[in-house]
């Protein structure tokens, strides 16, 4: 089977699926499935060490010639959109089960199809035009998926953000593809570096790249409308948006900046970018109170520490190839697949206990793992994983990119005083991390539950659950075999820089991943044993003693924002937090209750109050324009009487 | 064979020796407060109680909170059998291992804190967020002091980082990783490891709800963690790789005898900090252990 055989199935059963969906919703989820795999069978045979497929056809599509392309970067891309866009349908068949989910279920099913259909476009065209077609294809279909609950205002509100910066990527990026087009005298996509005078006028076009690909990756300053898009969208479709779509922002980045000649200052913005990206998102994201945009700020983070990995790459290279640079873009491709994948699986399990509990605040749930054993316990290994923590995946991503950071530092280049600070940066937001996801694992999922939703939770179905197995078996396989599957990263990266495609690991890979698999097993023996010790000994069941209450009661818990009330105290300067109290008075005291919201600080309190300014500024504006006359004329002579005085003040020549 | 053997003999040392550490702390303040104290093999003891005695587990607890525990317990050694000592080498080493020893070092934090949360109690709730705040503070500072080593040998493999002394920078960087080593172990003034019930405390109020082998687990997983930290410090600071093998060994051994010894007496002399500057003595951590990497930039290559 080659990948020429396999897409065409791919695409005939995720097409179908667009048709199908609205009305059989187990034909649906097959098409899905079959689609999903034939296209990951495609990618895989390309990642395996096939040969890139390409088709071109003289049939023209508005005007230009079909041009598709599975190189090993698209295919790359292409495994793990095969991979949430199969699990999510699964999930979706589940989540969407119920009598009042119909309506809301069968456009779902049409616009996810869509979804999947329209970024797997995206990875395989290779002709600027039909590029953006199919852009703002994509950017469509998850503007209507977000929109799924529109009766919901603040899920309007989200939709319109997403929509508004959505488009203002496009827009940058409609001037990157014209002007590129206009440069080059064609729309065809591929490598464009001749080492010539060309070079120089095609390279400042990337900054524009770094825009529009960079906003849909939701790098830092540009990530405003990401937090409640994703908290707003069903769960399935927030894993899809966290774990794919912001990837492809990065596809965007990797495949340009791979295809065109780069200008020399990109890699250290966007290293810079990244290193600030991994260091405030990790640290608006353990301020959250609602698990959802928990994960959504978390995923600033992780695009942070893949642009820290590109950045230093394209600096690498711009310097010639230092050995360092295999290693952080390494790090950076295997941490795409990492964090679709376990973000994948936490926003499954967020969504699993918003199905059973209708919340997903924070300081209304707890003590899920009773109710939800599987979803707890799935939940628990993703968080551990994106807490970057042997020996899970993340680890093994995390440690290419330390290890390259470091090679640089040692190795005293000109990038070594940039990669110090990267270290340093990632090693606190890494911590970050671990206080993040022990507050949301454990608010979630242990202690006494805090409202009676939580109390009648209930687990969800073998199809929610499965999707979920799917996905903590794919974090698994890549923390055990990362030597195994390192061929498919260095073909990804000899997609984006020929010379870099070395198969063979410059690391002990398969070393981490004996360690990774031997520190598992006996994790696993070790629990056991304890246990069986503790049953031996006699064990019993009693209260929480907590130094000697009698009764204690769900309300003595620490709550999600003091657990981390130190730390976001560290970074109230860009935290914000908005805190309203009412204290308990007198000897009998009444009510008493203190409520805090972090607001979205770049959004909130830099391009809100941008845009308010500007508003203003055109209603002032459009006060000179009233319908008289006479003032028009006013106006006309004063323009005439100042140009004048300029010529003559100015003295014409 | 040999392997087998070394590994064994590794292990043996960890799990027997680890123990006596708290043990001398103890004797240390007993003897300045002028207290005969708890004999220096009072660790041991509590150990074999505790692993005999039955548990009693919170209604609320998940099966999370006795393999929290576990997991952390054979993450601290995992750590451990990565650290070179001294002469003898690590008994694994590859390009990268440092970054894996922090890790598994986060690995029994997130454990500790997440068993902590499973009752359910304030107590517990406020150890488990001072923990991981604190730690983010004590992380950047453990990787400086990693990065100062690596730049100054050139090298991210343990035994390779850790053979020379850490040059000019080597006060500067005794002083960072002992405030660290301070910070990581609940030592004064961080944290009181005497006291019970009071709400300023970090471990011993993440365990309150622990009883029987579990807690033995994690009284001994910490002692260990101890040793390892007294480890790295001295291997980082001492020239064992110039010296001969038994001398190397002998040096070792009386710097973690004198960093125990330094601990059990600034737990004497001092008060426990107020938590509000906590932060500062960490970020002063961070900042000693930031001028030894500047001056083992500076001081070029070995």
């Amino acid at each position: 089977m080659t990948a020429g055989m396999l897409l065409p199935v791919a695409l005939l059963g995720l097409a179908t699926g667009v048709l199908t969906g609205p009305r059989w919703p187990r034909l649906w989820v097959g098409l899905m499935l079959a689609g999903s795999a034939a296209a990951a069978l495609a990618a895989a045979t390309v990642l395996a060490g096939g040969a890139d497929w390409e088709w071109r056809s003289a049939f023209p599509l508005a005007g230009e010639p079909v041009h598709l392309r599975l190189d090993g970067l698209s295919a790359f891309f292409l495994v793990l959109l095969a991979v949430i866009g199969g699990a999510g349908a699964a999930y979706a068949h589940g989540y969407w089960s119920g009598e009042e989910q119909r309506t809301i279920g069968a456009r779902g099913r049409l616009w996810w199809s869509g979804l999947v259909l329209s970024l797997a476009l995206v990875l395989v065209l290779s002709n600027g035009l039909h590029f953006l077609i199919a852009w703002e294809l994509f950017a469509v279909c998850a503007f209507f998926l977000i929109l799924l609950d529109k009766q919901r205002p603040e899920v309007r509100a989200a939709g319109w953000l997403y929509l508004a910066s959505s488009h203002a990527a496009t827009l940058a990026l409609f001037a990157f593809f014209a002007l590129l087009a206009s440069r080059t005298g064609s729309w065809e996509l591929g490598p464009m570096r001749t080492g010539g005078a060309r070079d120089a006028e095609l390279a400042p076009l990337l900054w524009l790249a770094l825009f529009g690909f960079g906003l849909k990756a939701g790098l830092f300053p540009l990530h405003v409308w990401l937090p409640s898009a994703h908290a707003s969208a069903p769960s399935h479709v927030s894993a899809m948006l966290s774990g794919v779509a912001l990837k492809i922002g990065v596809y965007g980045l990797m495949r340009f900046s791979g295809w065109l000649p780069v200008p020399t200052g990109l890699g250290w913005t966007l290293a810079g970018l990244g290193a600030v990206s991994a260091l405030l998102g990790v640290a608006f994201s353990l301020a959250q109170n609602d698990s959802k945009r928990l994960l959504a700020y978390c995923s600033v983070e992780n695009v942070g520490i893949i642009a820290v990995g590109l950045g230093f790459a394209l600096v690498a290279a711009g310097q010639g190839d230092a050995p360092w640079g295999r290693l952080v873009l390494a790090g950076a491709l295997l941490h795409v697949w990492n964090h679709g994948l376990f973000k994948s699986l936490l926003f499954f399990g967020a969504g699993s206990v918003l199905h059973a509990t209708g919340t997903r605040e924070m300081s209304r749930l707890g003590g899920l793992w009773r109710p939800m054993p599987w979803t707890a316990g799935l939940f628990a290994l993703g968080a551990a994983a994106i807490s970057g923590l042997p020996p899970l995946n993340g680890f093994v991503s995390e440690w290419l990119v330390y290890l390259g950071l470091f090679e640089s530092a040692t190795g005293r280049g000109a990038a070594a005083g940039a990669a110090v600070p990267a270290i340093i940066f990632l090693a606190v937001s890494g911590a970050l991390a671990l206080a993040t996801f022990v507050k949301a694992g454990a608010m979630i999922f242990s202690g006494a539950p805090r409202s009676p939703a939580a109390e009648h939770a209930h687990e969800s179905g073998p199809w929610m659950l499965g999707s979920m197995v799917v996905l903590a078996a794919g974090c698994v396989i890549v923390a055990l075999a990362p030597g195994a599957l390192f061929p498919a990263v260095a073909r990804a990266a000899g997609a984006w820089n020929p010379a870099w495609g070395a198969p063979a690991a410059p690391v002990p890979l398969f070393t981490l991943g004996a360690v990774n698999a031997a520190l598992a097993a006996l994790f696993v023996v070790a629990a056991a044993w304890l246990w069986r010790r503790a049953l031996g000994n006699g064990l019993r069941r009693g209260l929480t003693w907590d130094c000697g209450y009698a009764a204690p009661t769900a309300r003595m818990q620490y709550t999600s924002g003091s657990f981390a009330g130190i730390a976001a105290g560290w970074f109230f300067w860009v935290l914000r937090m908005e805190r309203k109290s009412l204290k308990p008075r007198g000897t009998f005291p009444g009510a008493a209750r203190r409520v805090e919201r972090v607001p979205e600080t770049v959004l909130e309190h830099v391009i809100g109050p941008a845009s308010e300014a500007i508003l203003r500024v055109s209603t002032a504006v459009r006060r000179l324009q009233h319908g008289h006359l006479q003032s028009y004329i006013l106006y006309l002579l004063g323009g005439v009487v100042a140009l004048g005085l300029l010529v003559l003040v100015g003295g014409a020549r | 064979m040999m392997l087998i053997l070394e590994i064994f003999l590794r292990l043996a040392g960890w799990l027997v020796l680890a123990p006596l550490l708290p043990g001398i702390i103890n004797k240390v303040k007993a003897w300045v407060a002028g207290r005969r104290g708890p004999p220096v093999l009072q660790l041991y003891y509590d150990l074999a109680r505790l692993w005999r005695k039955g548990v009693v587990l919170s209604t609320l607890a998940s099966p999370g909170f006795v393999a929290g525990p576990a997991v952390g317990w054979v993450a601290i050694l995992g750590a451990a059998m990565l650290l070179p000592l001294g002469p003898a080498g690590g008994a694994l080493s590859f390009r990268g291992d440092v970054l894996l020893l922090v890790y598994l070092l986060a690995v029994a934090r997130f454990c500790t804190a997440w068993a902590a949360l499973e009752t359910g109690s304030a107590f517990e709730g406020m150890g488990a967020a001072r923990e991981v705040s604190y730690a983010v503070l004590a992380e950047a500072a453990v990787m400086t002091a990693v990065l100062s080593l690596s730049v100054l040998t050139g090298s991210v493999t343990l035994t390779t980082m850790l053979a020379p002394a850490a040059g000019a920078g080597a006060a500067l960087l005794a002083a960072g990783l002992f405030i660290v080593l301070l910070a990581e172990n609940c030592r004064v003034p961080f944290d009181d490891p005497n006291t019970h019930l009071e709400l300023t405390m970090v471990h011993e109020v993440m365990v309150l709800d622990h009883s029987g082998p579990p807690l033995a687990a994690i009284l001994h997983g910490a002692s260990m963690k101890l040793l390892l930290f007294a480890l790295l410090l001295c291997e980082a600071v001492l020239p064992l790789g110039r010296l001969a093998p038994a001398a190397a060994a002998g040096a070792l051994a009386a710097g973690v005898l004198v960093v125990t010894v330094g601990v059990g007496l600034a737990e004497s002399f001092m008060a426990r900090l107020a938590f509000k500057r906590v932060p500062l003595l960490l970020t002063t951590a961070f900042l000693l252990c930031l001028f030894a990497l500047l001056a083992a930039w500076k001081g070029g290559a070995v």
